[in-house]
């Protein structure tokens, strides 16, 4: 789906499923928080349904941190990672897991870089040792750091030369911010790629690997109390870093419309538009939460029942809100016309939908509908130990954990008249970035 | 993303997940035959209120008549379009309102629909799947509009160098089997489909005697055999019985075929048939492919990617379904590469053939299979799609344990002896997608 190869984008990431969406919260989960002394940050949360665990690592680094001319480097970093510390040499990492059942990777974003082991509870011991040791002691050797250079040249290869959608949201990215690094992709320029040397490397994995930078979450089959003095004789030894520099960049507000079009080889066109709209620091973040699902969430929602269904204008179209974004971000819309339609019919009538919204106020049954997504997907997130462990994580990354609750009420609270005022104020129509890839001849 | 999950490995997995395994000492679903031949499973999964219901029928592309290719895709997909109580809208808002899902669909084997609900939405959603299996009208103008879909994304697809390399492979895998034909159809035949087709695919096909319902989640026993038996126990089955599938015949001569697409990498896919669970081969062969090409500690993942840094994406995996199995090696690499990164695929099975893996490759292989198993049964979905994958390949609620136990006494011989049954490099299939050099 075009959606999967947006959020790619937007995320470099897909490492599970994405977020499924759910009604009545399950029993507020008993989180067990704490932060050592060298600043680590650390949640727990038993869950004894499987005897498995999901441990995650987040590193409060991502392409948001870089600089141009070094794009790429914290995705560079996470794939090195993996290539060994002196105590546990390349490939022993990946050894050590499967030979104990266990599944892991990695994901870099805009804002974090996150890593992951599920695996049969009675190894989370073994794991936290794993994670503690390349925290603090990954070994950066050249011949590697040159030959997994060329694996993530294959990787943007993949994910952007070679991929429409990706290609043509790099451009769109590109276009939307000027002064914010969110216009670099996550997985870099191919030329910083090229260029990145070890000396910076080493210095980023310095600067921003360390405890105090890091949130640690697992769930699973453990008893929590117990878990934390693991956590604690893995981590404890690790000194505390400096604390990172902090990202000062604050993108102007955009004066006018800016557009890109740009050709490749493709079946199809693609469209998409880039709002830039507050994150979840603002007080309308709940009401554009609300208005991407009544937009763009299943298959009665606005965009697909006018655009896919009713008027077969479009193979795909869609919309998405960036809430859990660290600095304000872009609200996304596309749309893949269908074979005889143009991108420009279908740019219009998304511009339409945004007309409409502020026109005439939404109906209680689609804000009721959207809400009711909202919270059950809550509920099927539960079903997994791994994706309580990241929706821990999303909250803690945004100011703290127990803002889940508050995220449910805010979004109860959304009323008809808050999508209309947010509809206006955020989607002007001056006021976005429009991409446009057409099929080469 | 340090490793890549590819969409085709995501379309085998509930098959790879039959490659795991060792169970609880419960077996893993009760199970239980309804008078009409429904083979109703349940799991209870207490603790989320949370229900995930499946409908598995032996209705999948591989039932298709000659020439109507794409039709069991676009009859799965017409299912949730309208009934004689609602239309298609109509379902959508119904199922969307409450936060839960209701999909149909068509793969090689069967036909699919799934619920996933809330617990307390739990009779509005079993009514829903009620009668999408059992009342759709298949609407003309519905009809139209998805067949229009189709063949778009069909189109669009054609821009994905990985969907055009599978397709590709498959036929040559499968030259005159059903397995051969892409699930979806073509642009052509997707087009000529009608309503009578789709209807008269469904009476064949859709019916109590092959249906296996799946039930996991918050529920018991009792209670999911008194809902599924209100909605599904006056199903009848047709008269005629219900239609089979050969086997696919193996022993064509391998081929090769390079497809031109202006792009940067090159998709390279080996692939050959193998065999299914059934065959005390396949333990040997699952252990093989994982040491060959399943993780990051594999040998291909080894050379080609961590030494050579000559791909991102390179695996090898077996893709069993009822009626075939195939072996599959794969990988994307620079253009300029392409030669170098056959040779080393082929190379490497030849090494499997010729040479026995070392101790420390087999146990970690081992190891893996067998001690992952509970991570692809953490989650309500998944269990439901084990279940009916178990069902379905008659590998019985035991399988888990069998599994584990054949997985544990593969030797260094088995897998050599299997490679030279299945890892010979003249015997693949080869496809390349790619700019010409």
């Amino acid at each position: 789906m075009r959606r999967g190869l947006l959020l790619v984008l937007l995320l470099v990431a897909v490492a599970a499923a994405g977020p499924a969406p759910a009604a009545e919260p399950v029993a507020p989960a008993r989180v067990v928080a704490a932060t050592l002394d060298n600043g680590l940050r650390v949640l727990l949360l038993e869950d004894h349904r499987s005897p498995i665990v999901s441990l995650q690592l987040w590193y409060r680094v991502g392409s948001r941190n870089e600089t141009r001319g070094a794009t790429g480097i914290a995705h560079f970093l996470e794939h090195l990672m993996f290539r060994g510390t002196p105590s546990h040499g390349p490939g022993e990492f990946a050894k050590i897991v499967e030979r104990n059942g266990g599944q892991d990777n990695a994901f870099t974003s805009q804002d974090v870089t996150s890593y992951y082991v599920d695996i049969a509870a009675d190894k989370l011991e073994l794991v936290l040792g794993l994670e503690a040791d390349r925290m603090h002691n990954l070994r950066l050797d050249p011949k590697i750091i040159d030959s997994e250079r060329e694996v993530v040249i294959e990787e943007r290869r993949m994910r952007t030369e070679d991929d429409p959608g990706g290609f043509l949201g790099e451009e769109v990215g590109a276009l939307a911010f000027r002064a914010h690094s969110y216009g670099q992709p996550i997985i870099g320029w191919m030329v910083d790629i090229k260029r990145i040397t070890r000396e910076e490397i080493q210095a980023f994995y310095k600067t921003y690997y360390t405890p105090n930078n890091a949130l640690l979450v697992a769930a699973g089959d453990f008893k929590a109390d117990t878990a934390l003095a693991q956590v604690k004789a893995a981590f404890g030894p690790i000194p505390r870093g400096p604390a990172p520099p902090g990202v000062t960049a604050v993108e102007p507000e955009q004066n006018g419309e800016r557009r890109v079009v740009v050709r490749k080889q493709a079946e199809l066109p693609i469209v998409y538009l880039g709002y830039p709209v507050p994150n979840q620091q603002s007080p309308d973040a709940a009401a554009l939460e609300v208005l991407s699902v009544v937009l763009a969430g299943g298959r009665s929602s606005r965009i697909y029942r006018d655009l896919v269904y009713e008027r077969q204008l479009a193979l795909e179209a869609g919309g998405d809100y960036s809430y859990f974004s660290v600095d304000p971000n872009l609200f996304w819309f596309w749309a893949t016309p269908l074979p005889g339609q143009t991108p420009e019919t279908l740019e219009k009538e998304l511009l339409g939908e945004m007309d409409r919204l502020r026109k005439e106020p939404v109906s209680d049954e689609e804000l009721k509908r959207a809400k009711n997504q909202i919270e059950a997907g809550f509920v099927f997130q539960e079903d997994s130990v791994h994706r309580r462990a990241s929706l821990l994580a999303r909250f803690e990354l945004i100011g703290g954990y127990g803002l889940r609750d508050r995220y449910l009420e805010t979004i109860r609270a959304v009323t008809a008249a808050d999508l209309e005022r947010v509809a206006k104020a955020w989607f002007p129509g001056e006021r976005k970035n429009v991409g446009i890839l057409l099929p080469k001849p | 993303m340090k490793r890549l999950h590819r969409p085709l490995a995501c379309l085998v997995a509930v098959l790879l997940l039959l490659a795991a395994v060792p169970a609880p000492a419960a077996p893993i679903a009760h199970r239980e035959v309804l008078p009409n031949g429904i083979v109703l499973l349940v799991a209870e999964r207490p603790g989320v209120p949370i229900v995930a219901v499946r409908v598995f029928m032996r209705a999948g592309a591989a039932f298709e008549p000659t020439d109507h290719d794409g039709l069991a895709n676009l009859t799965g997909a017409l299912l949730t379009r309208g009934t004689a109580k609602r239309t298609g809208p109509e379902l959508d808002s119904a199922i969307e309102f409450v936060g839960g899902s209701l999909e149909a669909g068509a793969g090689r084997d069967g036909l699919t629909a799934s619920l996933s609900i809330l617990k307390r939405d739990l009779t509005l959603g079993l009514d829903l799947l009620g009668e999408v299996m059992l009342s759709p009208t298949f609407p003309t103008q519905e009809l139209t509009r998805k067949a229009a879909q189709i063949q778009a994304a069909i189109k669009r697809s054609e821009e994905d160098p990985g969907t055009v390399a599978g397709r590709a492979l498959t036929r040559l895998v499968f030259p005159n089997h059903p397995y051969g034909k892409p699930v979806e159809g073509t642009i052509e035949s997707v087009g000529k489909l009608t309503r009578d087709d789709v209807e008269s695919f469904y009476r064949t096909h859709v019916r109590p005697d092959t249906a296996i319902v799946a039930v996991v989640g918050d529920i018991t026993v009792d209670e999911a055999r008194r809902e599924i038996l209100k909605r599904f126990g006056g199903w009848t089955p047709p008269a005629p019985p219900a239609p089979s599938v050969s086997p696919a015949p193996g022993g064509a001569p391998p081929r090769s075929e390079t497809i031109t697409k202006d792009l940067t990498q090159a998709t390279i896919l080996l692939g050959r048939q193998a065999v299914r669970q059934v065959d005390p081969d396949y333990f040997p062969l699952a252990v093989g492919s994982y040491i060959l090409g399943g993780g990051s500690a594999s040998r291909l993942y080894g050379r080609v990617r961590d030494e050579g840094g000559l791909a991102y994406a390179v695996f090898s995996y077996v893709s069993p379904g009822r009626y075939g199995a195939a072996f599959t090696v794969s990988a994307q690499t620079r253009t300029a590469e392409t030669a170098k990164v056959v040779d080393i695929l082929r190379a490497e099975l030849g090494r499997m053939t010729r040479d026995r893996v070392q101790d420390d490759e087999l146990k970690l292989a081992k190891d893996y299979l067998i001690g992952s198993f509970p991570l692809r049964l953490d989650t309500t979905a998944k269990v439901a799609d084990f279940v009916i994958a178990i069902e379905e390949q008659g590998l019985g609620l035991d399988y888990a344990d069998r599994y584990r136990a054949s997985i544990a006494k593969v030797t260094a011989a088995d897998v050599q002896r299997v490679a030279q049954k299945f890892f010979v490099p003249d015997t693949f299939n080869q496809v390349v997608v790619g700019a010409a050099k």
